[in-house]
């Protein structure tokens, strides 16, 4: 049968390990006495979109965090469980934390530019790598913002500050900032859901565009940009993961009550 | 009670603009007060400046009044008495040939007694003061030493002839400043230098007759007979001058800084003149026990120990705050520390000025001069007042208020910011560094100018630490290591409050007083201006959104 629509699908279950880039194990996390994440098993699948939905507050934005251990900022966070990624335990207490953030990129949900020149906030990640050659960091600054769609718009000003960019072109600076960086997995959180539809579009393709070299996790409330975007899509309520599926699947034929309740709008 | 009255006798409206007028009011109060403190320091302040003109009184002695008093002339110049402004006032006619004066009124009187030139100040009542006329001859001598005399000049005695006309005394004034530089040049080039070198003889105890000492006291001669041939051209340029009553008298012409003819002068030939005295006042020493002269050293003193004082505490405060804010655990013991820190602002300032002096100069200045200085005990490098301490007092002082400044600014970084930070890889050191530090830095400078300000003001514990009424040389000069921390230094705040005592006694020194209040209110102004321009920049380059 000629099959046009559907796409490849791997099994979640059995991923093998070189398809997998963040392996979570039996992950529970607590803010205080408070359980946020309750026993999570999932693999993300390598250089693919994932998109984390589920209501306010159900500890997505918490399990994206943990990815690169933003959580630890957090006073209070404790965690048991395994979080592997290239077959690494990024929670051991010897794994140098700043250079996993640089591999394990993020943006988040308001654009967050540094009130430095364009130039300087897609440095800023590689100068603390220790890169410090101009033309390899002019050839850097280049890629990244070419990556990030904005190179366009802002060649003839890289030395202003980012705070006169628009917000929807903020945001893409704060893509191009992680990228600069190369990252093996990029952690999306709510990366559109201040911008208005057209950036949002912009944003998407870039998502996709980012598939070919990295891994993308995104967490995000609109229900048709999961479905848009991603490959792969888990579905959280209060701290447990619910159902976890290819896209197509989860969004035509959801297993569980709670998930098509969820994405049928009839709560949360 | 009054809240009831309030409401029963006025309605609604009526009580919005009593609420309204009333807190208005206060403002006005404010404003009022605010303007009549600058208002009343500028006039007397820039009073001192103005050229007064001289007057040429007939006036008697004798306080009471009879037929056969012996009448005096002198050229004099009307002097208040205490806050009172100088009061003279013009006759009907528009003509100054007589004058209605105050009952009392003090007068600065120069004449010349005996061949010395005197000037002395003497309250006259006003039957004493027989006409008031004015000579457009008569000049005002400021001399090198601090002192003003009103005579008027006749000629000047040069070596060959007198002259009389006003370019030829120019240029003789001209020759005799060129004759005075060549003197001072060999004092300092070579009487100077053998001077120390017969001292370091001395000290090693070289004998009288010994062939270096010999051969350097004959080069010392050789130089002092060169000055005093020098010194015998300088004196014979005299200036002969003629008191009110005709008494002729000279003066060597080398101790006249400046003349003026404030008679002469229009309205904006005085207004020149005060611009050249405020010049004089800004750059000039202080002479005359800080009565006459500039006020420099002071002026130095105060800015040079801001800036130093501000060179210690942004670090300090800046480092304390830092580790406050982002490293400090949140507890019972930290908070303590905030309320202590705040609380610290409260501490009278003289507190800090006694803790400067036992702690920093006796005990840890005492204990570097024992260590590193021994060899000049007893006297004392360090374990004496002097600059350094004073700025590290002051920055004790000011410190709580740099560190709540900038915990504040620390505190309104955004999230957002400090989490992508972490999210490009970098650590909690390197996020505070490049970005939050930045962008509190508008809120550091506040801190920093709230410093300055308070800095800039302070006497009391400065008066315990280091600052003096009078200091024989600068902080700062030409010998290694060029910043001398350990010297005594003037301050400007200090200089009032000694001008503040003696004005109880000589109106000269209260004047004189009110330009320097009137030059600290500018220091602390620029001194904040600077840093607030710095902080607007800082907040233009760093701001959000």
């Amino acid at each position: 049968m000629l099959n046009l629509f559907e796409r490849d699908k791997l099994d979640l279950q059995q991923l093998s390990p070189e398809h997998t880039a963040i392996n979570v194990d039996h992950l529970d996390l607590w803010f205080n006495n408070k359980q946020v994440l309750e026993d999570v098993c999932m693999r993300i699948p390598k250089n693919q979109i994932t998109a984390l939905i589920g209501q306010s507050g159900c500890g997505k934005s918490t399990l994206i965090s943990s990815f690169n251990r933003m959580n630890d900022l957090i006073d209070g966070c404790r965690y048991k469980g395994s979080i592997e990624i290239d077959g690494r335990d990024i929670n051991h207490p010897r794994e140098n934390v700043a250079r996993l953030r640089a591999r394990v990129g993020m943006v988040f949900q308001r654009p967050n530019p540094f009130p430095m020149s364009i130039y300087d906030n897609v440095c800023y990640g590689l100068k603390l790598q220790g890169m410090s050659l101009r033309r390899a960091l002019d050839d850097a600054v280049e890629q990244a913002l070419r990556d990030a769609a904005l190179w366009d718009e802002v060649k003839d000003r890289l030395f202003d500050s980012a705070n006169i960019l628009s917000g929807g072109q903020q945001q893409r600076l704060v893509f191009a900032r992680a990228l600069a960086l190369q990252p093996e997995i990029l952690l999306l959180d709510e990366p559109t859901s201040a911008l208005d539809p057209l950036t949002t579009l912009y944003i998407e393709e870039l998502m996709i565009s980012l598939k070919k070299r990295c891994t993308v996790v995104i967490v995000t409330h609109n229900m048709q940009q999961a479905a848009r975007v991603s490959d792969y899509t888990a579905f959280i309520h209060q701290g447990r993961l619910i159902e976890y599926a290819d896209s197509d699947s989860l969004f035509t034929m959801p297993i569980k009550k709670q998930t098509e309740d969820y994405i049928t709008g009839r709560y949360g | 009670m009054i809240g009831g009255w309030i409401r029963t006798a006025l309605d609604q409206q009526q009580r919005q603009s009593l609420a309204i007028n009333a807190s208005a009011s206060m403002v006005a109060v404010l404003l009022l007060t605010l303007l009549s403190i600058i208002v009343f320091i500028i006039i007397r302040g820039s009073a001192y400046f103005w050229p007064l003109d001289i007057n040429t009184i007939t006036y008697t002695n004798a306080v009471e009044q009879s037929e056969f008093q012996e009448k005096q002339k002198a050229f004099a110049q009307v002097r208040a008495v205490s806050t009172r402004a100088p009061a003279l006032r013009k006759s009907e006619d528009q003509e100054l040939r007589f004058v209605d004066i105050e009952p009392e009124q003090s007068w600065l009187l120069s004449f010349i007694q005996n061949g010395q030139l005197t000037i002395k100040q003497s309250l006259l009542l006003e039957h004493q003061v027989h006409s008031v006329e004015k000579d457009l001859e008569v000049a005002e001598l400021t001399l090198v030493n601090g002192n003003t005399l009103f005579v008027k000049p006749v000629a000047i005695k040069q070596p060959e002839r007198a002259v009389r006309s006003a370019v030829a005394m120019q240029e003789a004034r001209y020759e005799v400043g060129l004759l005075q530089r060549q003197v001072d040049g060999i004092r300092q080039q070579y009487l100077s230098p053998i001077h120390l070198r017969i001292a370091d003889l001395d000290r090693l105890g070289v004998t009288e007759d010994a062939p270096a000492r010999t051969k350097l006291s004959e080069q010392f001669f050789h130089y002092q007979k060169a000055i005093e041939q020098l010194q015998i051209k300088v004196d014979a340029y005299q200036l002969v001058v003629t008191d009110a009553e005709g008494n002729q008298a000279e003066m060597p012409l080398v101790d006249i800084q400046r003349i003026t003819y404030p008679n002469q002068l229009s309205g904006l030939g005085k207004l020149w003149a005060s611009i050249t005295r405020i010049w004089v006042f800004i750059s000039d020493e202080p002479k005359q026990a800080n009565t006459a002269g500039g006020v420099f050293p002071a002026l130095f003193g105060t800015i040079l120990m801001v800036f130093l004082m501000t060179l210690i505490v942004t670090p300090f405060g800046v480092l304390a705050a830092i580790y406050l804010s982002e490293y400090a655990p949140n507890n019972t013991l930290t908070t303590a520390l905030r309320i202590g820190v705040s609380n610290m602002a409260g501490v009278p300032s003289i507190v800090y000025g006694v803790f400067g002096l036992g702690f920093f100069v006796y005990a840890i200045g005492g204990s570097i001069d024992s260590v590193f200085y021994s060899n000049d005990l007893p006297s004392p490098t360090f374990g004496a007042p002097g600059l350094f301490w004073a700025s590290l007092t002051m920055a004790l002082l000011t410190l709580p208020v740099v560190v709540v400044a900038t915990e504040e600014g620390l505190k309104r970084v955004p999230r957002g910011i400090r989490s992508s930070s972490y999210a490009l890889g970098a650590t909690k050191i390197e996020t505070i560094w490049y970005t939050v530090l930045p962008i509190a830095s508008p809120g550091i400078m506040t801190g920093i100018i709230l410093a300055i300000a308070r800095a800039a003001g302070e006497v009391a514990p400065l008066m315990l630490v280091g600052a003096v009424k009078f200091a024989p040389t600068l902080p700062v000069d030409g010998d290694f290591p060029f910043l001398h921390l350990d010297r005594q230094f003037m301050h400007l705040g200090v200089f009032i409050y000694d001008g503040a005592f003696h004005s109880q006694t000589d109106s000269k020194g209260s004047s004189m007083m009110f330009a320097a209040c009137l030059l600290l209110l500018l220091c602390v102004f620029v001194l904040n201006l600077i840093a607030i321009n710095l902080r607007s920049r800082l907040r233009k380059r760093y701001s959000q959104g």
